[in-house]
């Protein structure tokens, strides 16, 4: 008899903990998840795709812009994963680095924009929920350094492995490959030219 | 006059894929249900396909001679009633189904968020919507009585400007809704399932006594920089990084865990930023051939870049660990 109010105790027990896990969650992050995705949608509605294309475009041109702004935007108004399409703007030899790049801003931009992952909010969330209980006042703090140190970082990524993608063409053999891509980018054969904007 | 047919694909924050449609003679109205005047959007589709544009406000149409209605209508009432009758149906707010007349809202027959840009001349060999239905019932109202002239294109005047600021509100309102409803579906279909299976596991971590024990091992781990530098390290390995990638499970359950020690005052707070980045080393690592083809690159820049970022990150994973330490000192 002991045995079975033992275990009907701690199965219960273990299913209330998860529920009050639930409830937590529920009350604390999800009101304010909804109202923040529905005005981001809205806005990226607004803003449209075609200006977000020219402003890529724009940052895709230089190094320093291309492993930040462009990361930053594409992750923002298109969010994980469709933001990598924007990769299709640039020559082959920096797809790699872009791609490194944005991948890595899917989290740190989860401190401000839920919306642009929110299938993978716990990283940050879990992390601050901890951050909010013991210092409330850190939380603000906490979330723009997150941010901020996360730009240093995909800029460092998207240079270093631009640069660990050239070694590997030229020790690969496959410059003369690469070449021809930079050629044909040059042409205005650009990989991207022949799906017509939908990417959205 | 001759007929073309013409393609209507949604615009941005639309919904649908798009329509392609072709005037007979007894179905030529582009009804134009806008609060008055001729909408530009169905101005458009009238010019390109030979149709005549309506105002539906003014003119009483029979259904059978409506090739489609021209909306504005991100609700529940308009953006229904003409789907419902089958009558091709372009929205010119990003409307999708809802309200009491959702499922009639189909694809086939209903697209959105349409400005002059989404209407075109169809590709040869489209099927227009409807083309092989017969019309025995248009052809009856064809012959009851033409259709009346299309009035201005354009309410002018104070009207006019009541007409442009009335649809200005309603663009507003109606991309707030459609985007309310893109949100609770994102968070009914991702984020709440998300929600209970992570709640269940730290539920059972937890009651069992687990927590503790995983704490114990990664905690000493994340007490000290250089551990937090290590835990940057190991998960950069680049054979084991591509492992500890998919949909960021680990790093999220780590994440909750290494929240709870924060709150329960086992890791000082101000490790909290280094620890966002020593878990998250692997990043991306196991998605990195598609989102090299979401980019469109070529097979060869994929056979060059997974290795690149891979190698890369090795490096970058304690580095981003470093500098988040260092700035972990503004935290305080």
């Amino acid at each position: 008899m002991d045995a079975i109010t033992w275990f009907a105790t701690h199965f219960i027990g273990l299913f209330n903990e998860s529920a009050k896990s639930l409830t937590g969650l529920i009350t604390g992050i999800l009101p304010l998840l909804i109202v923040l995705l529905t005005a981001m949608y809205a806005v990226t509605t607004w803003i449209g795709e075609e200006r977000v294309t020219r402003a890529v475009q724009w940052a895709g041109k230089y190094a320093i812009t291309r492993y930040s702004i462009m990361p930053i935007i594409s992750v923002i108004i298109l969010t994980n994963p469709m933001a990598y399409t924007f990769g299709r703007f640039l020559p082959e030899k920096y797809k790699p680095a872009f791609y490194d790049s944005a991948v890595s801003f899917v989290h740190p931009v989860t401190a401000f924009f839920p919306h642009a992952n929110a299938g993978e909010l716990f990283v940050w969330t879990g992390v601050a929920a901890g951050v909010q209980q013991i210092a409330p006042d850190s939380y603000a703090r906490l979330a723009v350094l997150y941010f901020s140190v996360g730009i240093i970082v995909i800029i460092i990524r998207g240079y270093l492995t631009q640069w660990i993608t050239r070694i590997l063409i030229n020790r690969g053999g496959h410059k003369e490959t690469f070449e021809r891509f930079d050629e044909m980018y040059a042409a205005g054969q650009i990989q991207g030219a022949k799906t017509e904007g939908g990417v959205l | 006059m001759s007929y073309q047919a013409i393609k209507i694909v949604k615009g941005r924050g639309g919904w649908g894929k798009g329509l392609v449609l072709e005037p007979t003679a007894e179905k030529n109205v582009v009804l134009s249900v806008t609060g008055g005047g001729i909408h530009p959007v169905a101005a458009r589709i009238a010019e390109l396909s030979g149709a005549e544009a309506v105002d539906g406000f003014v003119n009483n149409i029979p259904d059978a001679q409506v090739l489609c209605a021209v909306i504005n209508c991100g609700g529940t009432a308009r953006i229904g009633v003409y789907p419902k009758k089958r009558i091709p149906t372009v929205d010119i707010y990003p409307g999708e189904p809802g309200g009491p007349l959702a499922q009639f809202i189909t694809d086939d027959i209903f697209v959105s968020a349409v400005t002059p840009g989404e209407v075109s001349l169809a590709e040869e060999g489209a099927v227009a919507i409807g083309s092989e239905t017969t019309t025995d019932a248009a052809v009856a109202a064809v012959e009851s009585g033409q259709a009346p002239r299309a009035a201005a294109v354009q309410a002018t005047g104070f009207m006019g400007f009541v007409i442009k600021f009335g649809n200005g509100i309603g663009y507003f309102i109606n991309t707030l809704l459609s985007s309310g409803r893109q949100a609770l579906k994102l968070t009914l279909n991702t984020i709440i399932p998300f929600m209970a299976y992570v709640s269940l596991l730290i539920g059972i971590v937890t009651y069992t006594g687990l927590s503790n024990w995983i704490a114990q091992v990664v905690t000493p781990l994340a007490a000290s920089p250089l551990g937090l530098i290590l835990l940057g390290v190991i998960v950069g390995l680049p054979f084991l990084s591509p492992i500890l990638g998919p949909g960021a499970a680990i790093a999220q359950v780590i994440g909750v865990l290494m929240g709870t020690q924060i709150a329960a005052g086992a890791l000082p707070v101000q490790y909290a930023l280094p620890t966002l980045f020593a878990i998250d080393g692997q990043v991306g690592c196991d998605f990195v051939p598609v989102g090299l083809s979401l980019g469109e690159a070529e097979p060869e820049t994929v056979a060059v870049g997974v290795p690149a970022v891979l190698f890369s990150r090795q490096i970058t994973s304690p580095v981003s660990v470093i500098i988040a330490y260092l700035a972990s000192f503004l935290l305080i």
